[in-house]
């Protein structure tokens, strides 16, 4: 252990170089790798790792980062819309031979329909207040909007926190997300 | 113990001569540099893969068993089923293969394509066989089929038999990487329908729906506990032109009660466009009824 800690270099300045088809991403990535506190070196140079827009450039060997590709052997795979703090994280994890993926990942798949069980399914004024409380309106706030009491808002607050599982309210705003994104049908 | 050893020794040539007569049943679908997925030869002029695992583009080389290289152009995919068949430049020739139902602990075999004209293999048990489903794109398939297996990304879409060599489906991939297997039945149904128009032809409305609870007080109207809210409309699709709103709760379609997507999904089948639908909504604390016409829904 006390090795590992003398080795770390908590600032490492890495070798980076951009792949990018187009010139306004390649500049965008190049600004965040350089704003990271990388040193920026052309594709052909001697690089620590390649940040690369879309897919691993074909005969690529060096460590790579993906962005938004289709490639599930790169050693980092990030969104398309990642953030500079990601993008960082990724490369130095990669330098540092980790693997990268973003949690929920491999969510994706081939998945049936998910109905939730009639018993948690949120009523319209339910979602009036969660609307609400996604924007980060206090009860007081809510109830003048809704145009119902103080101790209306408080029992649908807890009636959601109880069909959403949630004990806070960013919880429950989060959860009821989720829900909406995986249960939403279009027809 | 000879007798046991004996027994293991069949089964592994039994399992590597399966192995060796599956080469002819698939096809490598090349999507880019050394990387591929595998496709099944169906029938001689028809490959079917897995429509998630393949790029929105038309044109595809395959490596046929053997090893040759062969274009391929797409004649159609869907999503709903996670179906997608290319038809060959050159046709390739396509084994006879049974049909097999899947039994929850049984062996299965899942074929993939090395990439150079030979397969790959994995072993292990059908983890599960259930009743039919319905895909989160709306699609029916027949049965829930899991498998205990690990399955390479370049081994999506191949084949999986039984210990009979019969074909139970093709491998595809579910959520957290679970490996699931697309019925035979349902690949037989899709398959002349891609094959004729390219598509699954659906019903639509022009909606985005979640399922709601029914407000207490307006449970006794509503008849029912629960019901489908409209969150979106799509301009000018049928439900706009109907005057459906947002904020709308649909209660039943043509007396069909809408609790689930389930219960009306059959209402929106091929055989749905250009039919009537009789809506049941609540709108405004009142319980109402809306006419639309059902039309064909386009690619997502």
């Amino acid at each position: 252990m006390s090795e590992t800690a003398s080795r770390l270099v908590p600032k490492q300045r890495l070798r980076v170089a951009v792949y990018a088809a187009d010139a306004s991403r390649r500049a965008a990535l190049g600004s965040v790798v350089a704003e990271a506190g990388h040193v920026l070196v052309g594709t052909l140079d001697d690089a620590d790792v390649i940040v690369a827009d879309g897919d691993t450039p074909p005969g690529e060997t060096r460590r790579v980062v993906t962005l938004g590709g289709a490639d599930d052997d790169a050693q980092g795979v990030l969104p398309r819309d990642a953030d500079a703090i990601q993008i960082d994280a990724a490369i130095r994890a990669v330098a540092a031979g980790l693997i990268v993926r973003r949690r929920g990942a491999r969510e994706a798949g081939f998945g049936a329909l998910r109905e939730s069980d009639t018993h948690v399914l949120l009523t319209p004024r339910e979602l009036e207040v969660l609307a609400a409380l996604a924007e980060g309106k206090t009860n007081k706030a809510i109830a003048r909007r809704l145009d119902i009491s103080l101790h209306t808002v408080k029992f649908h607050v807890e009636s959601l926190f109880r069909k959403l599982g949630a004990r806070t309210r960013t919880e429950a705003v989060t959860k009821a997300s989720e829900r909406r994104r995986r249960e939403t049908i279009t027809l | 113990m000879s007798n046991q050893l004996d027994i293991l020794g069949q089964f592994s040539d039994a399992l590597a001569a399966q192995a060796e007569a599956a080469k002819n049943a698939v096809v490598a679908i090349r999507l880019a540099h050394e990387r591929h997925v595998t496709g099944m030869v169906w029938q001689s002029g028809i490959v079917v893969t897995s429509e998630q695992a393949l790029p929105p583009r038309d044109d595809f080389e395959l490596v046929a068993p053997g090893g040759a290289i062969v274009t391929a152009k797409i004649a159609g995919r869907d999503a709903s089923t996670n179906i997608a068949i290319l038809k060959p430049a050159e046709q390739i020739a396509s084994p006879a293969i049974a049909t097999g139902e899947a039994r929850t602990g049984a062996v299965a075999l899942a074929i993939g394509a090395d990439g150079a004209g030979g397969v790959s293999a994995r072993l292990g048990l059908v983890n599960l066989a259930g009743g039919e489903w319905h895909s989160s794109r709306g699609g029916l398939i027949d049965r829930r089929i899991v498998l205990d297996v690990r399955l390479a990304r370049r081994e999506e879409g191949g084949p999986v038999f039984d210990a009979a060599g019969a074909r139970l489906g093709m491998s595809t991939f579910g959520p957290r990487g679970q490996v699931i297997v697309i019925p035979a039945a349902t690949i037989e149904r899709v398959v002349p329908q891609l094959a004729k128009d390219g598509r699954i032809a659906r019903g639509w409305l022009g909606v985005a729906l979640q399922a709601v609870a029914v407000p207490d007080a307006l449970r006794e109207s509503a008849e029912q506990s629960s019901g489908l809210m409209v969150m979106s409309v799509v301009e000018n699709g049928p439900a706009a032109q109907a005057g459906i709103l947002a904020g709308d709760i649909i209660l039943s379609v043509d007396g069909t009660p809408a609790h689930r997507f389930r219960k009306i999904a059959r209402h929106f089948g091929a055989d749905s466009i250009g039919r009537k639908a009789e809506l049941r909504l609540i709108r405004g604390g009142a319980v109402m009824t809306v006419q639309t016409t059902i039309a064909e829904r386009h690619a997502a």
